[in-house]
């Protein structure tokens, strides 16, 4: 991958006078500010639960570890959720919602259109277990831990979690696959979505990890970042005297234990200090927000992940943006944007992959004429040969006229980049590197039926990463 | 650059209780504040309250055929009735409605000329006198001056939600002051008299940090401090000469300027003015009054339409196709040079600043 923080173009009206030069050179390299190599064995360490016999911990490369049936399937919850007009999904130490029931309509949860559309795929026969497979127990299989089973209609037991039913996602192919959802936040007008499970990661009390679009980022209880700094020492602390005017050590209780990555240190200011992996923990104190990346603007200083993700391919790069953040560009410095998209059937599947309808993606990018999609969110075309070391990026066959998979020596077939299954687009708008311009494209500002941005850094808005 | 505090973890949305108490128990925290909050010349201001310019009478007498119901649920209810026993698709009603939002300027017909739609009538509105001109089509402000250029709230001045505390008149408020993307500013410099001087210059900014509220919570207060936005913010950077007469900035065009206007959850939303004037009333404390230019349509378009939903412009009763129809109707300036149509329309946004100290990259 080029990481190219100074491709930038700043964009200046001719009269305006220049602030600075503006220059990320100081910083920490992208590289590893946001990702790490396939080689590396930095992996999310995790509490070991209770499991049913058949259940196991698969790593995965965006959401770390997760559980998986006996055939490595990544299992998911159903949460419910308020829509505008309405809640869907299961609730806690309920039953299951998602039934054998073939879906023909919308039902109006979103506003503002009524109930009774019906959906493109009605002739299709497609219920919601064809696309979430319930996870079934043994008639003989006994509660343990967390995992719990409820009763389907055909009186079948069904494995939940934590209270909540689980499922498969008819996406995931091999162990590993996540693409029936992420453990990214979901809010909004997104619709109910679908969360993979899998074990609390092995943190101590006070840090919290959030799934970010660039890995598992190690953030405080309150969610401000953490960092470590180049000039310490394995598992001491050379922070002292004016360094500590902008940086503080993370406090560590007086009496706990070391655990796996975890160690604690006394720092000269005479507090006990956590340290992650030989490396001392800080937080700074210049962060004015949540989730923050400014602290790895200073050099030699590094927010902290449990893994990140795996560096995307070659043909990618950085950039800054105007809204105030970075996003992931291609080759030329074009935004990368993902298409979202969930129905308002009961069921609320998924319409953003090369399997489901593409009347909805259609209509947003081109009117419903194929053509005009492909010139305003044009497909991003793989080099010849390209290929992926990183398991979340992947070409892709696609019949640029359908927007559904195409048979590899088909006249026409494109051979594009895809994220988690899914092509990824650039958007006709955009006019220099780093611009987002087709930001909110779409239904609920892209988040329903639309189109988001790749962002990998978000100064103004706590670095609410998109899914 | 005097500072009563850094910006630092603590929140920074202090109340101005706190800011008040600090004063009282440190006699040389006072001492550092100056009046008027100006040093070297320079004076900041930081945008706290911002609305389009549409002016409105008690009884309405400026839509006498009462507000628009342009949205698509008007639209919905009139093309597909529910009595109607017909069974609709998806893709022939929500999704041919979506579509038409971001297709408008290719398609062939509009899909709500089916409804009626009201321009503000009359000719007293808030706004500038752009082009330095009276014609016809202008209007009057409330001080007598003709001249005023405002063809946008012609356009858009019966749609409840650009109308006080419609949901475009509040939220985007409401979003500008806690999305920092939207944190915009102006900075006087070379100014030796805050009530009249003939040459001073004003450069616009982004700002990095949140605003400084008073202990009400919706209020701000003067003394705040905002660090320029040097990395991601070039493009908001602007400069310009100006005057201030009895108190009153006002200064000459800016060719094209881009003033940020996000939503949440939405990257780079912003607004392109072209001939951009400012006519601020000054004190110390605050400069209020109001900025007028011309709006680029498209932007205006792309802006909206990626900012607020369906759902959310049914509040209004207003959609972005619709009005994008209108904004174009009333364009009044820059032709495009192939078609002869107008790609901007007058406007005026009306805006409180209060007054912040602003720090630069170099202090």
């Amino acid at each position: 991958m080029h990481l190219n923080n100074f491709l930038t173009v700043v964009f200046v009206v001719a009269s305006a006078p220049m602030v600075i030069t503006a220059s990320a050179a100081a910083e920490t390299p992208s590289d590893t500010m946001y990702w790490q190599s396939v080689a590396s064995d930095a992996h999310e360490a995790y509490f070991e639960e209770e499991l049913p016999l058949g259940i196991q911990v698969v790593a995965t490369a965006l959401d770390g570890p997760v559980y998986t049936d006996t055939q490595g399937r990544t299992l998911y919850t159903w949460p419910l959720r308020a829509l505008r007009n309405g809640s869907t999904g299961d609730r806690k130490d309920g039953a299951s919602n998602c039934t054998d029931e073939v879906l023909r309509t919308e039902v109006g949860f979103m506003s503002p259109y009524p109930a009774g559309l019906v959906l493109p795929y009605s002739d299709q026969g497609v219920s919601c277990t064809q696309i979430w497979p319930p996870v079934l127990a043994p008639e003989d299989a006994e509660q343990v831990g967390k995992w719990t089973l409820v009763k389907r209609e055909d009186d079948s037991n069904q494995w939940a979690y934590d209270g909540f039913p689980l499922y498969t996602s008819n996406l995931d192919e091999k162990p590993g696959d996540v693409l029936g959802g992420t453990k990214i936040r979901s809010g909004g007008d997104g619709g109910v979505v679908r969360v993979p499970v899998g074990p609390p990661a092995n943190i101590p009390p006070g840090f919290q990890v959030l799934s970010s679009t660039t890995g598992r980022l190690l953030v405080t209880g309150d969610e401000y970042s953490v960092y470590t700094w180049d000039g310490d020492e394995a598992n001491i602390s050379n922070c002292h005297g004016e360094c500590l005017n902008n940086w503080s050590p993370v406090r560590a209780p007086q009496v706990t234990v070391d655990s796996g990555d975890w160690t604690i240190i006394e720092h000269s200011s005479g507090i006990n200090q956590w340290v992650f992996r030989a490396k001392p923990l800080y937080t700074h104190n210049k962060d004015t927000r949540s989730r923050s990346f400014a602290g790895s603007d200073v050099p030699e200083w590094h927010n902290v992940y449990t893994q990140r993700a795996v560096t995307p391919p070659d043909e990618f790069t950085i950039q800054d943006g105007a809204f105030g953040g970075q996003v992931l560009a291609d080759a030329r410095g074009r935004t990368i944007y993902l298409y979202n998209c969930r129905d308002d059937s009961v069921a609320q599947l998924a319409c953003d992959h090369p399997d489901s309808a593409q009347e909805y993606r259609m209509a947003i990018c081109g009117g419903g004429e194929p053509e005009v999609c492909r010139e305003t969110f044009p497909y991003v075309v793989a080099d010849a040969g390209a290929k992926s070391e990183s398991s979340l990026w992947s070409v892709m066959a696609i019949d640029p006229n359908t927007g559904r998979h195409s048979a590899e020596d088909e006249e026409g077939t494109l051979h594009v980049w895809a994220y988690r299954s899914r092509p990824v687009y650039t958007y006709s708008g955009d006019q220099e590197p780093g611009a987002t311009y087709g930001d909110g494209f779409g239904e609920f500002t892209g988040s329903r039926n639309g189109y988001k941005a790749f962002v990998l850094r978000d100064v103004f808005q706590n670095n609410h990463f998109r899914r | 650059m005097p500072q009563v505090w850094n910006a630092t973890k603590t929140p920074q949305v202090l109340s101005f209780a706190f800011f008040s108490t600090m004063l009282a128990f440190a006699g040389a925290a006072t001492a550092q504040l100056p009046e008027p909050h100006q040093k070297d010349g320079r004076i900041g201001y930081v945008l706290t309250e911002r609305h389009w310019a549409i002016h409105e009478t008690e009884a309405s007498t400026e839509c006498p055929q009462g507000m628009n119901t342009r949205g698509s649920r008007d639209l919905f209810a009139q093309q597909f009735p529910e009595d109607s026993d017909v069974e609709r698709t998806v893709v022939d009603t929500r999704l041919m409605i979506e579509a038409y939002q971001y297709h408008t300027n290719t398609a062939t017909t509009d899909i709500y000329d089916s409804l009626p739609y009201y321009e503000a009538q009359g000719n007293v509105s808030y706004g500038l006198n752009l082009d330095g001109e009276v014609n016809a089509d202008d209007f009057m402000n409330s001080a007598g001056e003709e001249g005023i250029d405002n063809q946008l709230y012609r356009a858009l001045g019966c749609i409840a939600g650009y109308r006080k505390d419609g949901q475009y008149w509040f939220f985007e408020n409401a979003f500008m002051i806690n999305n920092g993307s939207n944190r915009w500013m102006i900075e006087l410099s070379g100014v030796d008299d805050l009530v009249n001087d003939d040459d001073v210059t004003v450069t616009t900014y982004r700002g990095l940090d949140n605003l400084l509220t008073d202990a009400t919570g919706v209020g701000f207060s003067a003394g705040g401090t905002q660090r320029v936005d040097a990395r991601w913010g070039q493009s908001f950077v602007e400069e310009v000469k100006g005057k201030i007469v009895d108190g009153v900035l006002t200064t000459e065009p800016i060719a094209q300027a881009k003033i940020p206007w996000s939503q949440p959850g939405v990257s780079d939303g912003y607004h392109i003015f072209k001939d951009l004037q400012f006519q601020f009333k000054l004190t110390s404390q605050v400069a209020q009054g109001l900025m007028g230019g011309y709006v680029d349509i498209e932007q205006y378009n792309h802006r909206f339409r990626t900012s607020w939903s369906s759902h959310h412009q049914n509040y209004g009763q207003s959609s972005s196709g619709s009005e994008y129809t209108a904004l174009k109707r009333l364009a009044d300036a820059y032709p495009d040079p192939e078609t002869g149509a107008n790609t901007a329309i007058s406007g005026a946004v009306e805006m409180t600043l209060t007054q912040v100290y602003i720090v630069h990259p170099d202090e």
